[in-house]
């Protein structure tokens, strides 16, 4: 009585982008699902699944490229996946299932997951294309930032995290760094104007200058070509060496356009991840669902959860769950959720340590807490968030609420 | 090795024996004292107050040298400006333009030379002191009754007998270890029944079976009815009043007219009928029967009055002079008695003998070999202060007593001083409300720095035991008063080698031609020497010569110190106060005392613990007089009278009945810009004693509005010269303020007050820490300077209850804070610390909340309480206050 094993032919399971959320993917693709899947992560860098967010502190020289990986490739590799990096995929034939990458080869697929993440925005202004213009985004970013020597003068358009971030690793890089906002405040998405102060006065005692309320006009190039002065559009003139462009980002769709994926603002999926394309799916920062796009990690850690079943066979759906913004600039943390500018019927509870820069407003409505900035201390933060969710009557707390979990449990027990 | 002497508690007229000790090393604070086992009045318990003494024996503020219009100057100096100025005033406007204005707390020693040398030598009886103020009344009536200022029990009655009628008095807070004894007697025997009268419901009606919460003042309705009670019930002790007594059949009349029957007296009165009559069946049924009484009756326009009735009560049914039984007075000052003993008092020549008393003038002339023999009477305390006004006073020496804040009216009192020639102040600190008033200060040495003696209200005399060097140029009283004496030429009367020659001297003319025809003899003790007087033991007068052992109860013999040895019936016409309440001054003032504070706070405010009980003053009234004025609890209030105003913040409570208020009569100037009491209550004053009616006022109740309400918490000293209100609580670790503004106050005025700095905050570590919240009108800042709190200000719209224990800790701590700690700077207290809330037992510091926490937690009695938290295990004065925490449970019925 002899049974014939027969090896099952696996299906082949491309995703294409090896940034955080690519590899995060294929990485647990292969630890749950490496029976059935062979596993082909394609990235354009030179590096593939390294924790972005942790180049700000290669930048300042705070951590090693050693400690900047996010999943364990060769893990993935032992487990029978396809690591391929520095080969960017120039084109998807959705009816062939097959794609073809930059060295000319071309590959098979039966899933197809895009990662293709996004690229940072580059303003419209004369000398933007320059090559002393980068962003900030990629590992190849930091190489260009550091490899900058001496100490010179570098100016930073977008005081958002990424810029403030790069400002911050130049300046402990000892470089000159100027950060041009637009708005009159940094951060002015998540913060108001007093944490934005704060910020402002802890990044000026690092050497950062801010020039808020304005935003270059045109970057002046020299004889070569490179960028050598900002100018504002007074007029003034400000020397660099080189410009990091910090504007926002943009979800990087060229592929799935190209390819015929119905397209918005960015590749546009369902609660399963599914394109509007038979077997291909999209997540992270490239993605659409519900006329919302994705900048931060955790709805993208959600994604990956909902895409695993989905692959796996089993029931789940994508929700959008209001996410508290939680930032780290430079050893601020920073924490702010809801509506954070007050409207005329809000209250706001406000506490201010300015000399351990802790900060926090807590906006309230009809007893209802509806939003919250914390800075410097944020370990409240997941408790605001959570009377937020759920809506819990904060009449009775009123008077402790600003000071934090354990005082106001402590006057409930 | 360390020294420990017996000395006595300087605090109520129970007069515990107290040890205190000497630290092991000069440089240490002196360890807490504790109550003296073999002394028969406390039998080693003290109360809350007295346990606290060793905190209040610190340096701060104490009067360390003699000052003449405000600059030091040397003892010599100053006894030369008031030799000179007392013979100048003599000389041109006779003896009576001089005036000493003396206090219980000053030892019999000191009480004795000023008396002498005021009556016998400057020629004048104007001899006063507090004591008027506290017992004028109990003396007075003694005196009709007995022919003597005599009391005639001792406090073992208080245990023995087995009804106690206590009227006008909150022993539970005022005399602490009396009412430990009657919990314990009642606890041994309940069929002992205890009956307490008094407007208010206090801690001390928690062991009454009885409580008569009569009208203000109509006390001696009550006891004009016992008496008609007593004789319709056949109570009277006809052999006792026939054969030791005159009056009775004329006193009784004046009852059965006065009180005619139950239902009129209740009405009277304001008590339920049948309470009444409960009162009266006891009284039957109860051959020992003691009624202690107090300030309650004490201070009022007829309580003179009032004693009698309670007196004639006694004598009727010969209720005195044997175990448990008697009229007793009780004294609220560690030395009145001895006061009284010496004649101490304008209206008395010395030891117990009267200007009026036969031969008295001349008996004491030749015992002093007096040049200058004063022939009557001198001003009472309130005649005295107004004749100061007047002019004819112009001279006045003032010694360990604070009348701007304790004698009525206070503004006639500030007049007075101010229109006064020569205003001499003799005290242990250098700020008052009174040394404030003062031409010469002098410092005197305190309790734990002096040798004398002090009499109990059960006319027990023990010592009192200096162990500290006194501090500075401090000096005793007696040493200053006879220093003046031999400036004025007074030598060879005044030169006296130590304090237990004065003592002799005063037993001396106690039992001078005596014979028995004076209550007080203290013959005994005539030739006593330096080593019996340091030895000398707790000893009831009289103590005559061949009588070591002294007198426990008086009048077991039935005779009395009159003029044929027989008692005296006062017929009573029972009044009520002089003041009625009118539509502008609608509320009747009620005045006393809070349990962990003793007069006005120069003693006890030195000690933070007793603040934590109470820490501001207040005002008590009913929950539907303050919602009818629109006044929360804890709400700046104003209290105005024809006289004056004060501002206090509410206590709403249903211990005051609807239509009368209550409020405390500790705080001083020093302590609350506008809380002295005194400011509201009128100069009215009893014909007889010349007592004040200090228990009774009226006044109007306001709501003051648009308040911010705020702690200040700091290291520095701070001054509100804009505040409605405010009120420094003592602690030793910074200091903290209560204060009210009236709206307005924002951020940066608070800063600009507050700050520490000179210029911005431009240094490292100087910073200002803020909070605020408009749903809750919260407003607060902590100021750190060098990265240490310097000052919090918590402000709000409404009153709120903060805990600034946690605060001062920080601020006398120099470790660094945290970011837990600088988040709970603006909350009070760190969030893993329990919130002890308001303290109840000072003892041991245990707060309202732990209380709470612990009955919840199932420990459901007083006992179980104390094993647990180890509250009222001490003192046991907060037991009351306990009980009043523990859930009523249905009582099951058989």
């Amino acid at each position: 009585m002899h049974k014939v094993v027969k090896t099952p032919v696996k299906e082949r399971l491309v995703i294409v982008g090896g940034g955080m959320a690519g590899s995060k993917l294929a990485y647990e693709l292969c630890r749950q699902q490496s029976e059935r899947f062979h596993i082909t992560l394609i990235g354009e860098e030179p590096q593939l699944g390294y924790n972005r967010i942790m180049l700000s502190s290669l930048l300042a020289e705070e951590i090693s490229s050693a400690d900047m990986a996010l999943v364990n490739l060769e893990e993935m590799v032992l487990s029978g996946a396809t690591l391929i990096s520095g080969d960017p995929v120039q084109g998807i034939s959705v009816e062939k299932k097959s794609l073809t990458l930059l060295s000319g080869m071309v590959m098979s697929y039966d899933k197809l997951i895009i990662a293709t993440g996004s690229r940072a925005t580059m303003l419209p202004i004369d000398g933007a294309q320059a090559s002393n213009v980068i962003g900030f985004r990629q590992w190849q970013d930091v190489n260009l930032m550091s490899a900058i020597k001496g100490s010179q003068p570098v100016s930073v358009i977008g005081g958002g995290l990424l810029g403030l971030e790069a400002a911050v690793g130049l300046a402990k890089r000892g470089h000159q760094v100027t950060v041009f906002h637009r708005s009159k405040w940094l951060l002015n998405r998540q913060l108001d104007t007093e944490s934005a102060r704060l910020l402002q006065r802890k990044l000026e005692t690092m050497g950062v200058h801010f020039r808020l309320g304005t935003s270059p006009q045109t970057l002046l190039q020299n004889e070569k070509g490179l960028v050598s002065h900002v100018k504002l559009p007074d007029g003034e003139q400000i020397a660099t060496k080189m410009v990091v462009m910090a504007a926002g980002i943009t979800p990087e769709v060229a592929l799935g356009k190209k390819a015929g994926l119905q397209v918005n603002r960015a590749i546009l999926v369902d609660a399963q991840m599914k394109t509007s394309c038979q077997d291909i799916f999209a997540l992270g920062e490239c993605c659409e669902f519900d006329d919302q796009t994705f900048g931060l990690v955790a709805p993208i850690w959600t994604q990956i959860k909902v895409l695993l079943a989905v692959l796996a066979g089993n029931q789940a759906r994508f929700l959008i769950e209001p996410v508290p913004t939680k930032l780290k600039v430079s050893g601020v943390n920073l924490f702010s959720v809801g509506r954070i500018q007050p409207n005329q019927d809000d209250n706001c509870i406000v506490f201010n340590d300015v000399g351990s820069n802790h900060y926090r407003k807590l906006v309230v409505n009809d007893g209802l807490l509806v939003g919250a900035i914390l800075y410097g201390n944020v370990a409240d933060g997941s408790w605001y968030f959570q009377l937020i969710q759920n809506k819990t009557n904060v009449s009775d707390m009123l008077d402790l609420l600003v000071f934090g979990e354990a005082y106001c449990q402590s006057k409930v027990a | 090795m360390t020294t420990t002497v017996k000395t006595t508690c300087p605090y109520c007229g129970v007069g515990c024996g107290v040890n205190l000790s000497l630290p092991a090393n000069p440089n240490e604070v002196v360890p807490p004292v504790s109550g003296d086992l073999d002394h028969p009045a406390n039998f080693g318990r003290l109360c809350v107050k007295g346990s606290s003494l060793a905190q209040t024996i610190k340096s701060d503020d104490r009067l360390l040298s003699p000052q003449i219009d405000g600059q030091v100057a040397t003892w010599a100096r100053a006894i030369d400006t008031i030799a000179d100025k007392i013979s100048q005033v003599v000389k041109d406007h006779g003896p009576d333009a001089f005036a000493f204005y003396l206090s219980g707390q000053i030892l019999t020693e000191d009480y004795y030379v000023a008396n002498k040398l005021a009556k016998g030598f400057i020629g004048t009886a104007n001899v006063d002191t507090n004591s008027r103020l506290c017992m004028a009344s109990a003396v007075v009536g003694y005196k009709r009754a007995f022919g003597s200022d005599t009391v005639p029990c001792n406090y073992d009655d208080l245990e023995r007998c087995d009804l106690l009628i206590m009227v006008g008095s909150n022993a539970a807070w005022t005399h602490p270890i009396l009412f430990q004894r009657m919990v314990a007697a009642k606890q041994q025997r309940p069929s002992m029944k205890i009956v307490v009268i008094d407007p208010r419901a206090t801690a001390t009606c928690d062991i009454a079976d009885l409580h008569l919460a009569i009208r203000p003042g109509s006390d001696a309705a009550i006891f004009s009815f016992l008496l008609q009670e007593s004789a319709r019930m056949g109570l009277v002790d006809d052999v006792f009043v026939a054969q030791h007594t005159n009056q009775f059949e004329a006193t009784l009349q004046q009852a059965m007219e006065s009180t005619p029957d139950v239902a009129s007296t209740a009405a009277f009165c304001g008590v339920d009928e049948h309470d009444l009559m409960t009162l009266s069946q006891w009284w039957a049924s109860n051959d020992k029967a003691v009624t202690f009484y107090s300030q309650g009756v004490n201070q009022s326009s007829s309580g003179v009055d009032k004693c009698n009735a309670i007196i004639n009560c006694h004598l009727a049914t010969a209720r005195l002079g044997k175990e448990g039984a008697g009229p007793f007075s009780i004294t609220g000052q560690p030395n009145a008695m001895g006061g009284r003993e010496v004649g101490g008092l304008a209206n008395q020549l010395a030891a117990h003998m009267d200007f009026a008393t036969p031969g008295a003038l001349d008996l004491v002339q030749r015992f002093w070999q007096a040049p200058n023999m004063a022939t009557q009477n001198g001003l009472k305390a309130v005649d005295l202060f107004q004749a100061i006004e007047a002019g004819k006073v112009k001279v006045l020496w003032i010694m360990s007593t604070n009348p701007m804040v304790s004698l009525p009216d206070t503004a006639q009192v500030r007049r007075a001083l101010e229109k006064c020639e020569l205003v001499i102040v003799s005290d242990c600190k250098a700020h008052t409300d009174t040394t404030a008033m003062a031409d010469v200060l002098l410092p005197a040495t305190g309790w734990s720095e002096k040798d004398g003696t002090v009499t109990n209200s059960e006319r027990r005399i023990s010592r009192q035991r200096g162990l500290l060097p006194a501090p500075g140029d401090a000096k005793h009283d007696w040493w200053a008063i006879c220093e003046v004496a031999k400036a004025m030429g007074y030598g060879s009367a005044f030169d006296y080698q130590g304090v237990h020659e004065i003592f002799a001297e005063h037993a001396g003319l106690s039992a001078f031609e005596n014979n028995g025809t004076r209550d007080f003899d203290i013959g005994h003790y005539r030739h006593i020497t330096q080593a019996q007087y340091d030895g000398f033991t707790p000893t009831q007068w009289p103590v005559p010569e061949g009588k070591p052992e002294g007198t426990k109860r008086m009048f077991a013999d039935g005779h009395f110190f009159t003029q044929d040895g027989r008692a005296q019936f006062v017929p009573i016409k029972p009044s009520l106060p002089a003041l009625k309440v009118t539509q502008q001054w609608p509320f009747v003032l009620n005045t006393g005392r809070v349990r962990d504070q003793w007069h006005t706070m120069t003693r006890t405010g030195d000690a933070p613990s007793l603040a934590k009980h109470t820490a501001q003053p207040y005002v008590d009234i009913h929950p539907e007089d303050a919602q009818r004025l629109g006044i929360i609890d804890g709400a700046l209030t104003r209290l105005s009278s024809p006289h004056g105003e004060v501002r206090l913040k509410a206590k709403v409570t249903k211990s005051t009945a609807q239509g009368q208020i209550f409020v405390p009569i500790h705080w001083t100037q020093q302590f609350a810009n506008a809380a002295v009491v005194s400011n509201l209550i009128p100069q009215t004053v009893d014909p007889l004693s010349g007592q004040p009616e200090s228990k009774h006022g009226v006044v109007q109740v306001e709501r003051i509005p648009l308040l911010q309400y705020a702690l200040v918490v700091s290291s520095r000293p701070q001054s509100f010269p804009e505040a409605l209100y405010w009120c420094v609580i003592p602690s030793d670790q910074g200091f903290r303020y209560e204060v009210v503004w009236p709206n307005g106050v924002h951020l940066a005025r608070l800063k600009e007050a507050f700050s520490p700095w000179q210029e911005a905050l431009c240094v490292e570590g100087n910073h200002w820490l803020e909070y605020t919240n408009p749903m809750t009108g919260q407003l607060r800042l902590a100021c750190l300077a060098g990265g240490r709190l310097d000052t919090v200000v918590y402000l709000s719209h409404q009153p709120e209850v903060v805990s600034a224990d946690w605060l001062l800790s920080k601020l006398a701590s120099s470790d660094a804070l945290s970011e837990l700690d600088r988040i709970a700077l603006l909350v009070g207290l760190p969030a893993n610390v329990e919130d002890k809330g308001n303290i109840v037992c000072s003892c041991y510091q245990i707060g309202s909340k732990q209380i709470e926490k612990a009955i919840a937690s199932g420990a459901e009695t007083v006992e179980a309480l104390g094993a647990v938290l180890k509250c009222g295990t001490n003192c046991g004065s907060c037991i009351p206050e306990l009980k009043h925490f523990i859930p009523k449970r249905m009582e099951l019925s058989a």
